[in-house]
């Protein structure tokens, strides 16, 4: 019988050889293999899931669209610190998807490309988008991005709930056939809604600030306020307003932290069929329009409603309601070898009808001022029109628009928890994340001097909503 | 062969090695020691600052935070697991055990396990609601299990549990080591009237102390630069769990969050400088402690 000493090398080495050949002639090929004689384009993009597939069916209709360029699409995951090595490092993309408040950041140092001359090329004309969505898409006074699809924030429930609960919301004075339009409606709804047992253990919760917690320095902007003046430099975490807003979260927590905690560690992860919103467990939460791609996917029959987030009564003002603007972003990184066939894709993707397409695949609203009859009636979400009021109201809001967003943001949602835990006390911790992001604020400032780069630019708060090309 | 024969043949030989830690280790040491000095946000050039990164990490709130966590945790957690690993070892290396080779297979088989892939196992382990630990202490008496993930007290504990999970890789060597013991000095030991726990104590100790040594010193390198386990554990949608957040974490938040390398570079050349005088301390210490057979 043979042994392995009986084979010679020279029969192994041809063994190996012949399965590296098989291999590289017949082995896995990569999904799209680009077309001689074309242009080919890198495309890197944050989505997974069906909004990734959705973006992908975009990116294959302008490759079918021309014979000159072709994209080529790479969904990954952390795209950020990919972005930010791949663009440091000399080798980015042609085009990247990224989120809204990375604007500023790339912008401020050189990492993407200012679109103000190839969008006017292109066609591009920033009047066409909602006006909230042209101060996301500018800095300094400059374009930087474009948005493919609209995310605002608003305020989900779950209207078998509210039926369900209907006299204990009449007892407290609620009508149940709407969702709250105060604080103080929302505190007393979330009371009505919510479910314990004798013993404290929480079964069903009306609102938790911390489901899905993904926005956890938004709620001074429902009292009217907001954490960072742009034009000043200032931080504000401190303020009458952010003092009020995270009172009441500590408030609504107060005396049951332990029931809270153990609640929501039963929660599946968002984009499950097990996610709070959807089993039912929480019946008011403030998301963005995707809530309603996950709403069809796992729970077609959820009868739900969406609203404005509620503010305090003092602010409410239904003709200009409060928003946060929180969505997706195409830029041109520096380092993109050809720009102008870059922006090309992107006016494609900015087509009236390509917008839409992707939109209504997402069930988010359009960024554009205008949308046609068709998209609107034939959209899945049933907050679409709200959602592009939304990004059209003159106080919609987003992310400080600053280069050290990132390092504000981290220990502002670490305290948050830490108040909603009862760990940390409101007043003092906001003074303190005001002291802390100040001095964050200062430090690039003095860095920015010392680079001899301008400290301040120039509004992107409300005044630069009427912004044009 | 000649002399310089003799030496081209070994700088041939080691050439790759050299080039390769020229290139991935030495080369990044030296340019992070230079950005440790440098305000670089990744996407801009560095720019001198002096020491600014070290004298603002002295007075970071959450620098020490994670300082005073991740000592606690390496506190707790070496000499358990320590302990943990040797009481394995003695027990695999018993002699005349039955089916050793599959308790070692059985002990050393979750170190395999993807660290990711077993923080999760664990995120489920420990949760509050469904999780089988809770379940276990309720089936034992304690109704109202703690929420492992969130309550200040049990976050810590948590980790030091999860992270018995990799002991196998010790156990397997210090069984080896124990093997190899002579049997004579259990003998003599046996005729001295030495007990079973006086012998282990006694000669088994002394006798692997060096092995010992060698484990303590790659437990402290990796205790001080957990990672994964309170990533995964710790860190959700929701933001950090300030009780969860360790040394690294901070360092990678800094570098690839805050795009802030310089202060993360500060922050890897203090850890590296706390662990070489750790690591110095133990080799001294052990000219008194560990025993080396001529």
């Amino acid at each position: 019988m043979a042994t392995l000493s009986d084979i010679s090398r020279r029969s192994a080495l041809g063994l190996l050889g012949a399965g590296a050949a098989g291999f590289a002639l017949f082995g896995p090929r990569g999904r799209s293999a680009p077309p001689k004689g074309r242009l080919v384009l890198d495309y890197w993009e944050k989505w997974t899931g069906l909004e990734g597939k959705a973006m992908g069916e975009v990116v294959d209709a302008f490759n079918a669209s021309q014979d000159r360029l072709f994209v080529r699409y790479l969904i990954t995951g952390t795209i950020h610190q990919k972005a930010l090595i791949s663009i440091a490092g000399g080798v980015s993309p042609d085009i990247i998807g990224l989120n809204s408040f990375t604007v500023p950041t790339y912008a401020e140092s050189g990492a993407i490309l200012p679109l103000d001359d190839l969008a006017a090329k292109a066609g591009l004309r920033m009047n066409d988008y909602a006006a909230g969505m042209r101060r996301v898409m500018q800095h300094n006074g400059r374009w930087w991005a474009t948005i493919n699809t609209g995310g605002t924030l608003a305020l989900y429930y779950n209207k078998g709930l509210f039926a369900e609960c209907e006299a204990e919301l009449r007892q407290r004075g609620l009508d149940a056939s709407r969702a709250p339009r105060t604080i103080e409606e929302w505190e007393l709804a979330s009371e009505a809604i919510t479910k314990t047992k004798q013993d404290g253990t929480i079964e069903r919760a009306g609102h938790l600030h911390i489901e899905p917690g993904w926005w956890s320095w938004i709620w001074g902007y429902s009292f009217g306020g907001t954490i960072f003046d742009e034009d000043r430099q200032l931080a504000l975490a401190g303020s009458a307003e952010n003092l009020a807003a995270y009172a009441w979260l500590e408030r609504t927590s107060a005396g049951r932290v332990e029931h809270v905690k153990r609640f929501t560690e039963g929660f599946g992860p968002y984009g499950t069929a097990r996610s709070a919103f959807l089993t039912g467990q929480v019946a008011m939460v403030v998301q963005g329009p995707w809530l309603a791609n996950q709403i069809k996917e796992h729970r077609p029959n959820l009868d739900y409603g969406v609203a404005p987030v509620p503010t305090a009564a003092a602010v409410y003002d239904p003709a200009a309601p409060i928003a946060c603007i929180d969505t997706d972003v195409l830029m041109i990184p520096a380092g993109a070898k050809h720009p102008e066939a870059s922006m090309e894709f992107i006016a494609f993707t900015q087509r009236q009808d390509n917008v839409e397409k992707l939109a209504l695949a997402h069930c988010k609203g359009s960024p554009m001022v205008k949308a046609s009859d068709s998209f609107v009636a034939q959209h899945p979400n049933r907050g679409v029109r709200l959602h592009t009021q939304l990004a059209d109201s003159p106080r919609a809001f987003f992310a400080p628009r600053t280069p050290v967003w990132a390092e504000m943001k981290d220990p502002f949602d670490t305290a948050v928890l830490s108040m909603w835990r009862q760990q940390l006390q409101s007043g003092p911790t906001l003074a303190g994340l005001q002291r802390g992001a100040q001095a964050m604020i200062d430090r690039n400032n003095k860095l920015k001097q010392r680079r001899g780069e301008p400290t301040a630019g120039p509004t992107s708060g409300p005044a630069a909503a009427g912004a044009t090309s | 062969m000649s002399e310089k024969r003799s030496t081209l043949a070994g700088l041939a030989f080691t050439a790759p090695w050299l080039l390769g830690a020229s290139v991935f280790l030495f080369l990044p040491m030296f340019l992070s020691a230079w950005y440790s000095l440098t305000d670089y946000p990744i996407l801009k050039a560095p720019v001198f600052v002096g020491l600014a990164n070290y004298t603002e990490l002295l007075g970071d709130a959450r620098f020490w935070r994670v300082v005073m966590h991740t000592a606690i945790f390496a506190a707790i957690s070496i000499p358990l697991s320590t302990a943990v690993s040797l009481v394995l070892a003695a027990l695999v290396a018993t002699p005349g055990l039955r089916f050793a080779n599959l308790y070692k297979a059985i002990i050393f088989v979750p170190t395999l396990v993807p660290m990711m892939a077993s923080a999760m196992i664990w995120l489920w382990l420990f949760n509050g609601q469904y999780g089988l630990i809770n379940g276990l202490l309720a089936a034992v008496g304690f109704a109202n299990g703690p929420n492992w993930l969130t309550d200040e007290w049990f976050v810590i504990p948590a980790v030091v549990i999860a992270s018995l999970w990799g002991v196998g890789q010790a156990v397997v060597v210090y069984a080896a080591a124990m093997k190899e013991v002579p049997r004579e000095l259990y003998e003599a030991a046996g005729i001295d009237g030495m007990g079973v726990l006086s012998r282990f104590w006694h000669v088994t100790m002394p006798m692997i102390s060096p092995v010992i040594l060698f484990n303590v010193v790659t437990l402290l390198i990796g205790t001080l630069q957990i990672f994964a386990l309170p990533y995964v554990l710790f860190r959700n949608e929701r933001g950090q769990n300030a009780s969860g957040d360790f040394y690294t974490l901070m360092l990678y938040d800094n570098a690839f969050v805050n795009q802030r390398m310089g202060y993360a570079s500060a922050m890897a050349w203090l850890q590296m400088v706390v662990i070489l005088v750790l690591t110095g301390i133990m080799f001294a210490a052990s000219r008194k402690l560990v025993h080396y057979r001529a």
